[in-house]
């Protein structure tokens, strides 16, 4: 029986030992390093890999999407979404390796302007348990390749962040490394003001990767880095189009959206920029693309690069010519003029109004054309917070699919909307919106 | 009578005055907020004449300021607004590349921007929402955005 036992014992250790070292075998090799021209750069498995990625790609058949269009970085808010089922069922983590898709797993870590308090031993305290069995968690899964620790936790709208923040990250990256010493650690923040950089420089030594969300001047990260120092390398974490913050408004402080077109540019212009072409290049892994999906932020396309369709935008396909240098084969219509004699203007209730659109569709695709009047949102959200859909008025749109649109403003007085929707047929759209004030 | 055409002859001449340049101000800074006001209402023939009056009286100045420069300054408004004519004449060279652009004639802008980046890299413009923005780093990425035929 004791024999019995042992035999039992000693065959089970073997067993554990060999799932234990097959794991391990599993997770891949990473390595942020410079290459032969002196380029900082993320090395997988000893191939450099230059960070070709984007944001969110969470929702129904991003993932896939994102592979066609030769992402192969991503990266999350929250270690909860590894876990979120996907098209298949699968786990998002899962899937993303599957597709070959690298995975910046984040942590969430806490802000002080949602009540979080870095004096507090004890919420630290609990903080720092949630990421060492975060780590304990997932280290063995090879889809991550790097830990994102926290996003603009030194409050958003701060030019030089909490210093007890940048104490507390350091605490936390070291809690990491003890955990996990292969993988790279990266902590996101909102833009690259001097006094951040300074603080992340003076306090958070242990930081392998800055991650920078800037949108209006993410092209010229690298030169504010290098111009205070900064020798590691860094991502752009969030870039695409201006922020509403950063554009012109109307009378009323409506923010004056960019069309499709335009945004288009600019995410291009932006990835060129800072990775290519500015001071500061060398410093750079790579870009993640906000918002490879759809979200509600101050209007429901300022910042994604798909419809909830599932249809792309051309956004899309500027990401594919910038890390490609191609367009795609099946390309979104162009939205070349709009025009609208209320465009920003204020008018009466009730009244009929006029609009127009020229565009072109580049593989002679035949067009459809969709129009709505939504209410303005009232929310006044602050670093991505969630927000609600605004209301939305289908009963107002007098003509159908059609390049001109008429329609009627709404009775109540208030700030509006006119959205316009081209479609190609086959999985590509272009937006744009005027704003009106109804008085 | 002579009421009426009194009124009638003055809103003629007011109407008038709407488009035409007014240069008695020649100040750069006071050229460069025409020129804003003019390209917000799209009257691309007086940004033309505000921007290029500005750029006229000031380029000269405006390089001096440049090439006594390494970085791009920083300090509080009142400091960086010293380098008057630097910032000026660079505000003024996109806000017509911008205006041209505007007015279908891609080529002339690309060459107003390039222009910039090459000749007044470190001018810089003041927003009202609390901080200063780069004219040459807005006409680069205007450039590369400019390159992206769609």
């Amino acid at each position: 029986m004791k024999l019995c036992v042992k035999v039992t014992v000693f065959v089970f250790s073997i067993f554990v030992l060999s799932s234990f070292t097959a794991a391990e075998q599993k997770s891949q090799k990473v390595e942020v390093k410079k290459n032969a021209t002196g380029t900082w750069r993320v090395y997988i498995n000893d191939v450099e890999t230059p960070i070709r990625g984007a944001g969110g790609v969470i929702q129904p058949g991003m993932l896939e999407q994102f592979k066609k269009a030769g992402g192969n970085f991503t990266r999350t808010w929250g270690i909860e979404t590894l876990e979120e089922k996907v098209s298949g069922g699968k786990r998002y983590i899962d899937k993303a390796h599957e597709l070959g898709i690298h995975v910046v797993a984040g942590m969430w870590i806490a802000h002080e302007r949602h009540g979080f308090n870095y004096s507090d031993k004890a919420q630290l305290q609990k903080q720092r348990a949630e990421v060492r069995a975060a780590v304990r968690k997932w280290k063995n899964h090879p889809g991550i390749v790097v830990w994102g620790l926290g996003n603009e936790m030194e409050d958003p709208a701060s030019q030089a962040g909490n210093p007890l923040v940048w104490k507390e990250l350091e605490v936390l990256a070291k809690i990491i490394k003890q955990e996990d010493p292969k993988r790279p650690v990266m902590t996101v923040i909102a833009g690259c003001s001097a006094a951040k950089i300074k603080g992340v420089m003076k306090h958070y030594p242990s930081i392998d990767i800055l991650g920078i969300n800037s949108y209006g001047s993410a092209g010229g990260a690298g030169e504010a880095l290098k111009s205070v120092g900064w020798k590691k390398s860094f991502a752009i974490t969030e870039f695409g189009v201006k922020g509403f913050w950063e554009v012109p408004a109307t009378s009323w402080g409506a923010p004056i959206e960019p069309n499709s077109t335009k945004k288009a540019r600019s995410y291009y212009a932006t990835h060129k920029l800072v990775c290519e072409i500015n001071t500061g290049k060398e410093l750079c892994l790579g870009t993640f693309a906000f918002l490879w999906g759809w979200k509600q932020e101050k209007t429901s396309t300022w910042f994604g690069m798909y419809l909830p369709t599932m249809e792309k935008l051309p956004q899309v396909d500027a990401m594919v010519k910038a890390w490609t240098g191609k367009w795609p084969d099946q390309r979104c219509p162009t939205i070349l003029k709009v025009t609208a004699e209320f465009n920003g203007k204020i008018v009466a209730p009730a009244k009929k109004m006029l609009a127009a659109v020229e565009a072109v569709d580049r593989n002679g695709d035949k067009m459809t054309y969709e129009w709505l009047v939504v209410a303005e949102s009232k929310v006044l959200s602050v670093g991505g917070d969630r927000e609600g859909k605004p209301l939305s008025y289908p009963h107002l749109t007098l003509s159908g699919n059609d390049p001109e649109c008429v329609f009627r403003t709404p009775k109540e007085p208030g700030a509006y909307r006119l959205f316009l929707t081209v479609r190609d047929g086959r999985g590509g759209a272009a937006t744009a919106n005027i704003p009106f004030k109804v008085k | 009578m002579k009421k009426l055409l009194a009124m009638v002859l003055t809103t003629f001449f007011m109407s008038l005055s709407v488009n035409a340049q007014d240069f008695s101000d020649s100040k750069s800074s006071a050229l460069t907020g025409k020129a804003w006001k003019a390209a917000a209402a799209n009257n691309h023939k007086l940004v033309l004449a505000y921007t290029d009056k500005c750029i006229e009286l000031y380029l000269k100045e405006a390089k001096k300021m440049q090439a006594k420069l390494t970085a791009l300054p920083k300090g509080s408004q009142e400091e960086v607004s010293k380098l008057w004519a630097l910032n000026d004449v660079g505000t003024c060279l996109f806000i017509k590349a911008e205006s041209l652009l505007k007015n279908g004639d891609k080529a002339g802008a690309v060459k107003i921007f390039k222009l910039l980046v090459k000749e007044l890299k470190f001018s810089q413009c003041w927003d009202s929402k609390g901080w200063f923005w780069s004219p040459a780093s807005a006409a680069k990425q205007k450039i590369v955005e400019l390159e992206l035929d769609q």
